[in-house]
């Protein structure tokens, strides 16, 4: 059974199609990499299998459960979790607490204890700031916990929007243009952490990335989008080759 | 009584209906011009109870914060979906159809001319443990889980769903605890001044409160209350200059908002470890401004 099963998923914007027909299956520790010009509609199946927009037609299956038409915080409670092109970190909040923000659904004491002194509301503080923290030093951050994301570099905000997705628990991982911005050694860092979440906690990892090195390095499929339509999926070296992506990529040789 | 007395008895009455519009407007980022209704709804209930159906007060001032936060579900309930924008129109409504309400319902109300002979009990020393205890009360949400959420609400909802947190929820949590804290709020200020009526409560009380929590910082509870004590303070010292006071009250609103848009103390709370940091801080040279 496949971990995340999309089945032909569509959407349009009045008449803009920017998905059309498209369709992935990916299994436990797979990397996908989702690659294609700017417009193509790779945030927009981001934002449809992550629950911001509903699709027209087709069907999100995690973990063999119909996500399509629930709400966008329930599919993150589901085991959905995600990053954003343009880091949206929350501002007047700790690096610590921005991740704890992902874990407070999670916790178990109510209004009352939020506003009262109860040993609940501290024991389960403290079971979510142990948790948090082992994330924030899966990514490398733990020293940052008390700075403010802002005072960060681009590098380090990217990691830590992928700690904060991390506490979700998600069985699907998508991460929207993670090395956009990043400096090469940056990269090479991030490629390092990428493969080695892939590893230790065996989910499924989207990756939508321009970086063409990077994903045809860490991703078993590659699922290549052009004009809201899938052109080509395949290994990296079978897409590499495929005459229709060299021609979206760079052009129809003319003879 | 003295002058002073009676001065930071309203202060202090205020500052615990603005630590409830903290709740809502500085922490969550929604905007209600209807505050204030709330107020009018704890205060009018309250006396009510007293003066016509002689109830004690500590049943009459729990009735009205209960009958007050159910009035807030109602009116919550279509609003926490909206956009924020929307919230204050809504909110804005709800506050003078309340205030319509209180003119119109004679009988109950006294209309216009006001709800007279309620007890004077609210004192000092009880305008002081009340406001010690909302703030605590407020500080200590702002450190749990629904205090984070509502953070994360106000600074980016989108992303705040993406991390499994639900929004209506949140949002509706805050408008409840604002509402129940204002509602007190017009509880200790009916017992007070002993007289009520409508024009106490309309959308301008409503701003003002909000214009606190901007002028104080929006992320700092510190900064509301200290703006409140300046903001409702400065009328009384100015006396002398009469109408001039309403100039140098919008000079003052402008100056912080051009000069300081993040508000008098921005996100700084008073807390033992942040004066620490400061005292610390002091010491040494001024640290260059950061970068983005």
């Amino acid at each position: 059974m496949a971990l995340l099963k999309v089945e032909h998923i569509y959407k349009s914007f009045g008449g803009v199609k920017a998905i059309q027909d498209f369709s992935i299956d990916a299994n436990r520790g797979e990397i996908h990499g989702i690659i294609g010009p700017n417009g193509a509609g790779k945030t927009t199946i981001f934002n449809v299998i992550s629950g911001i927009y509903t699709a027209d037609e087709g069907a999100v299956l995690l973990d063999g459960k119909d996500v399509t038409h629930m709400e966008q915080h329930l599919i993150t409670r589901e085991g959905m979790g995600r990053t954003f092109q343009n880091i949206r970190l929350f501002k007047g909040l700790s690096v610590l607490d921005n991740v704890m923000c992902a874990f407070d659904p999670q916790s178990r004491y109510g209004v009352v204890g939020s506003l009262l002194p109860l040993p609940k509301r501290f024991a389960e503080e403290k079971r979510g700031r142990e948790i948090c923290m082992g994330y924030l030093k899966m990514v490398g951050l733990e020293a940052y916990a008390q700075e403010r994301p802002e005072n960060m570099s681009y590098g380090h905000r990217r990691k830590l929007e992928i700690a904060r997705a991390l506490t979700c628990n998600p069985k699907v991982m998508l991460l929207d243009e993670p090395a956009a911005g990043l400096n090469p050694v940056e990269v090479g860092e991030l490629t390092e952490l990428i493969q080695r979440l892939s590893r230790e906690i065996g989910f499924v990892i989207l990756l939508i990335e321009h970086r063409l090195e990077l994903v045809m390095n860490i991703s078993q499929f590659i699922h290549v989008q052009n004009f809201g339509k899938t052109i080509a999926v395949g290994t990296p070296a079978e897409v590499r080759s495929n005459p229709e992506v060299i021609e979206a990529y760079l052009g129809k040789e003319e003879c | 009584m003295s002058l002073y007395t009676h001065i930071l008895t309203q202060i202090l009455i205020t500052v615990v209906s603005v630590a409830g519009v903290f709740v809502l407007t500085g922490m969550t980022g929604m905007f209600s011009l209807g505050q204030a209704a709330f107020m009018a709804i704890g205060a009018y209930t309250s006396g009510i109870l007293v003066t016509k159906l002689s109830l004690p007060v500590y049943v009459a001032w729990p009735a009205a914060v209960v009958l007050a936060v159910a009035v807030g579900f109602i009116v919550g309930l279509p609003t926490v979906r909206l956009r924020r924008d929307y919230i204050s129109l809504v909110t804005l409504g709800f506050g003078e159809a309340i205030t319509a309400l209180l003119n119109r319902a004679t009988a109950i109300t006294g209309g216009a001319s006001g709800l007279t002979g309620i007890p004077k009990i609210t004192t000092l020393p009880m305008a002081i443990v009340s406001a010690v205890l909302v703030i605590a009360l407020i500080m200590f949400f702002k450190r749990s889980k629904y205090g984070r959420q509502c953070i994360a609400v106000r600074s980016d909802e989108l992303a705040a769903k993406s991390m499994g947190i639900n929004v209506p929820k949140v949002k509706m949590i805050a408008f409840l605890i604002s509402v129940a804290v204002t509602a007190y709020g017009g509880c200790l200020y009916a017992f007070y001044t002993a007289y009520v009526d409508p024009t106490l409560f309309g959308w301008k009380k409503s701003a003002e409160w909000v214009i606190m929590v901007f002028f104080g910082g929006v992320n700092s509870l510190t900064g509301s209350v200290l703006s409140t004590f300046v903001l409702s303070g400065l009328p009384e010292v100015l006396r002398f200059l009469q109408n001039y006071r309403a100039i140098i009250y919008a000079v003052l609103v402008l100056l912080i908002i051009n000069f300081k848009p993040a508000g008098l103390l921005g996100e700084w709370e008073l807390t033992p470890a942040n004066v620490k940091r400061l005292i610390a801080r002091s010491g040494q040279p001024k640290r260059t401004k950061e970068v983005d």
